[in-house]
């Protein structure tokens, strides 16, 4: 598990997965505004987007530090 | 002692090793948490309804407020004590105690509540071991469980890291897949929005479901646990608690939308009269509601045949794992809160064998052993039900830990916000490599500290949670209560029998123990950082007393 996780192979996938959560929040973002437009009922989608997002990002974040360390 | 001497001096007591990775660090953290939202979705769709996923953000937005304050404070002060050794060194001795105390609260809760759940979920491959059908039959085994823990934990057998790592690795990937073949097959957005319309709760059911909520975020203080053994923790704890804190709202806010706008591929059985039910309803019967994510991975069209069967072993062996990391966690938090002198020097008492603290070993998995006692006692004995009946509105046993373990939960969180607070105000020159966003900056006694505004927010949302679990539970609002004042109790005994301060603190070396902590762990550059702030604060403190 160890050496996977220090593998090139994780490290691709970290940038992998980062794009899946930033493509997944965008999406969902993009559906629940056009089903819903600007509805309480969409808030907790909302922010699931955003947190998809977010993680997206911080994976990205990962990334690039385990690129510049290795 | 002066800092730079207590920068060389070597430290007489042996550490723990520090040998967990950033992935560990993750995985430590997650097989924690991870397992709450497998008890708190069906008891949070029980409670709140139709309004379910709105119960877990607002909870969710006070577990990021927590999380950011335990990866800020984990990070700057990276030692085993967790928010007891926070609260401690922010507020004082009392308030520490108090802090730890709730905390060994939850962690007894924890015990139980997991054991309780794992054999819930086992219990969907065995029939057997059902709650509602055979509840002596579920009883013993959970005893037996929790019995077995403790006797693994005293012999000094625990799960290794490897394995809590597979755990969690395969965990993650089945829970996406859930959600994604969920989304994918089942999810019709109108269903969510009718859902919501037709079965929005009352304000005191939302309330009700907004404080069950809160389990479904417990256990970031296993991170902060793990900080001690976590290699270079400054840089690695912010990394694995940000990711941590996302994937946990992510799981918990999907899986409530989820539950709420599924069309089932096989028709829902209706409820014991006979009478049609909703899916969240069925999801949070008494039935269902100890493997609520297990039954509705089995409603996935196509996915769901194949869930059914691996979701409740997978389920079960993280749920177990939980419930270890509370026996673990309550030995641990006893035997430091001794330490410090919050606790009498009986829970430092080492095995002569194994060389584990067996007696907060044995005192917690007793306490916890009682509170199974009191949950299953309703489905044990008739006159016991009709006494719930008549006393607690009837609530089950399940719903009964979830109570205390939300107290607990939001006592001791509540206390964490406020030593943040303390401690940004009182330790200005403690060098933080996280330091949580939106802050006001201003002068304090002489020096530039920063206040933290999400902090307040935080402590506003977690008393908020805490005062919602006293107004809507009738079995928290006085076991909670009362396991405080019991320890108060004691506690006071306790410090006038050893001649100690009561209501005061003892005096405490933050500095140089300071100094130790970031030595031990090898931030040496932060070591250094925090010994040139102490001079410079110093000096401009007396510049202002000369003045």
């Amino acid at each position: 598990m160890k050496k996977f996780v220090r593998s090139g192979t994780y490290l691709r996938l970290r940038l992998a997965t980062g794009t899946m959560f930033i493509l997944l929040g965008g999406a969902l973002l993009g559906r629940v505004v056009m089903l819903f437009g600007l509805d309480w009922h969409a808030i907790p989608a909302y922010v699931l987007g955003l947190a998809l997002i977010l993680l997206g990002i911080w994976r990205y974040r990962e990334y690039g530090m385990a690129r510049k360390n290795r | 002692m002066e800092l730079s001497a207590a920068a060389k001096s070597p430290t007489d007591q042996p550490s723990l090793r520090r040998a967990l990775t950033p992935w560990g660090s993750f995985a430590w953290g997650y097989s924690d948490v991870g397992a709450d939202i497998f008890v708190g979705l069906g008891l949070v769709l029980g409670a709140a309804a139709g309004a379910s996923n709105v119960a877990f953000l607002f909870a969710g937005l006070v577990y990021v407020c927590v999380g950011l304050a335990y990866t800020e404070l984990a990070a700057t002060y990276p030692v085993a004590g967790g928010g007891q050794y926070f609260v401690l060194r922010g507020l004082g001795d009392i308030f520490g105690f108090i802090a730890g105390w709730a905390v060994l609260l939850d962690f007894t809760i924890d015990i139980v509540l997991f054991a309780w759940s794992c054999i819930d979920y086992l219990s969907k491959l065995m029939p057997v071991l059902a709650f509602t059908v055979h509840p002596w039959t579920h009883f013993c085994v959970v005893f037996v469980v929790i019995g077995g823990l403790a006797t693994l934990n005293m012999i000094g057998v625990r799960e290794s890291s490897a394995f809590n790592e597979i755990v969690s690795g395969l965990d993650v990937v089945s829970e996406t897949a859930i959600l994604f073949f969920g989304f994918l097959f089942a999810f019709r957005p109108e269903i969510l929005v009718h859902t919501m319309n037709a079965d929005w709760p009352t304000p005191f059911q939302l309330m009700n479901g907004t404080s069950l909520a809160i389990i479904s975020f417990v256990g970031l203080e296993s991170i902060s646990q793990a900080a001690q053994e976590t290699q270079k923790p400054a840089s690695v704890i912010p990394r694995t608690s940000i990711s941590l804190i996302l994937t946990i709202l992510i799981f918990a806010l999907a899986y409530s939308n989820l539950a709420l706008g599924i069309q089932p591929w096989t028709p829902i059985p209706p409820d014991q009269h006979g009478h049609a039910q909703a899916l969240w309803q069925y999801l949070g019967s008494e039935d269902n509601n100890g493997a609520a994510v297990q039954v509705l991975a089995s409603l996935i069209p196509y996915y769901g045949a194949l869930a059914a069967l691996y979701v409740p072993v997978l389920g079960a062996i993280l749920l177990l794992i939980s419930s270890n990391s509370g026996v673990f966690g309550s030995s641990r938090i006893a035997y430091a809160m001794s330490q410090t002198q919050l606790l009498p020097s009986v829970f430092q008492r080492v095995h002569p064998k194994f060389r584990t603290p067996a007696v907060s070993i044995m005192v917690f998995c007793g306490v916890a052993l009682v509170e199974l006692v009191f949950a299953a006692l309703p489905s044990l004995s008739h006159a016991s039900k009709d006494l719930y009946s008549r006393l607690f509105r009837g609530e089950d046993g399940i719903t009964f830990l979830g109570d205390l373990y939300a107290f607990g939960a939001a006592a001791s969180y509540s206390f964490v916000f406020l030593a943040l607070i303390a401690l940004r105000l009182k330790e200005p020159e403690s060098p933080r490599r996280f330091k949580i966003p939106f802050n006001i900056p201003f002068r304090y006694k002489g020096v530039r500290v920063e206040f933290p505004i999400i902090g307040v927010i935080g402590w506003l949302g977690i008393t908020s949670i805490l005062v919602f679990t006293l107004i809507t539970h009738l079995i928290g609002r006085f076991a909670g209560p009362s396991w405080l004042l019991l320890g108060l109790i004691g506690y006071i005994i306790y410090r006038r029998r050893k001649g100690l301060p009561v209501f005061r603190s003892q005096r405490h070396d933050w500095r140089t123990k300071q100094v130790q902590i970031l030595r031990d762990a090898g931030e040496l550059e932060l070591m250094d950082e925090y010994i040139a702030n102490v001079k410079r604060n110093d000096a401009e403190r007396a510049a202002l007393k000369a003045k």
